[in-house]
């Protein structure tokens, strides 16, 4: 999905909204939440690799962007910042999670919310994708996500992650070949997508 | 088995976005196991930054009109107070704030300790040692 910023030119900017969400106005805040909560969860499910952890980390990074607001410098790159805390916010999460060693649950079952019986297969398919996903390195996790789930452009995840646009397409290149080679020979990967739109 | 990834899709596609992908990876999206998620993750975000926005809110009509105020409660009493201080001081008669004037001798022995005449030259002590020296001689 694309973000709504570059879907619709009439839209308020980032700068816009972030200057209004830091005199408080509820609207804006709201609006930037709406436009980078995929996001921020895709890249914190890339750093942590657990559904709950990403949704804490993702849902916190706001909390912590809203406080540190003033502290964006350029507010319309106010996306590439707040990937920045989310990543952080991530990796602080895995750290005490190492720290705290909890057992871990399987992935696919970790859903609070129970899993309706024409589902179970799209769960299924998850947890293939986050086995898949587990063998690449997290810079390419987080550039394949961003690029092929959230529809983010090749500029976009560079000014996100500080990095040059043609290391980013080859990282892109490379993840996506070793999550081919991984899916592939997985087998009854095209039923479980089929049953599960 | 058939793969359900073409296999030089990921050559071909010029890096645009990988559609195949893209489809699998809603199996990684939360709203697919609840379509309301992104509205509870909203919802759950907003509640808990109300708190942060109310402050900023209350920051903004602070600076703009409230510091103000509160600024000049503070400056104009001060203000007030130091110019009838500055009034009563410069209309004040000039006789009552002449200063009285010090003598001489006052002047001499201002700061000294003790008894400022010796001891010899007192009355009273040159008698006695009049009296004294008589006696002895």
């Amino acid at each position: 999905m694309v973000p709504v910023s570059f879907q619709m030119s009439e839209t308020p900017t980032d700068g816009e909204l972030v200057l209004r969400a830091r005199e408080g106005e509820e609207l804006a805040f709201g609006l930037l939440v709406q436009r980078y909560q995929r996001p921020a969860y895709a890249v914190a499910y890339s750093v942590t690799g657990r559904h709950e952890d990403a949704e804490d980390a993702a849902q916190e990074s706001f909390l912590v962007a809203l406080t540190r607001l003033d502290e964006c410098r350029n507010p319309e790159k106010f996306g590439g910042w707040l990937m920045t805390i989310v990543r952080n916010r991530s990796k602080n999460l895995i750290r005490r999670e190492s720290l705290r060693e909890t057992d871990q649950v399987p992935p696919g079952a970790q859903s609070k919310v129970p899993t309706p019986d024409k589902l179970a297969e799209a769960a299924e398919l998850r947890a293939l994708l986050q086995s898949a996903l587990e063998e690449l390195p997290e810079i390419q996790r987080q550039i394949v996500l961003l690029h092929d789930w959230e529809g983010w452009k090749h500029r976009e995840i560079a000014d996100s992650l500080d990095l040059p646009s043609g290391t980013v397409r080859s990282h892109l290149h490379f993840a996506r070949k070793t999550l081919r080679q991984t899916l592939q020979n997985a087998p009854g990967v095209p039923e479980i997508i089929r049953k599960a739109q | 088995m058939k793969n359900w990834l073409r296999d030089n899709a990921a050559e071909s596609d010029g890096l645009g976005r990988d559609m195949e992908l893209a489809e699998a990876f809603g199996a990684l999206d939360p709203a697919m196991y609840d379509p309301n998620y992104w509205l509870r993750f909203r919802g759950w975000v907003m509640s808990n930054a109300a708190t942060e926005l109310g402050r900023r809110r209350l920051m903004t009509r602070l600076t703009v009109g409230d510091v103000m105020s509160s600024w000049a409660r503070a400056l104009v009493p001060t203000a007030v107070l130091a110019a009838a201080i500055a009034g009563v001081l410069t209309t004040r008669p000039p006789a009552a704030i002449q200063a009285q004037p010090i003598g001489l001798e006052e002047q001499l022995i201002v700061e000294i300790p003790g008894d400022p005449a010796p001891v010899l030259m007192t009355p009273d002590i040159g008698e006695v040692f009049i009296v004294f020296a008589s006696e002895s001689f």
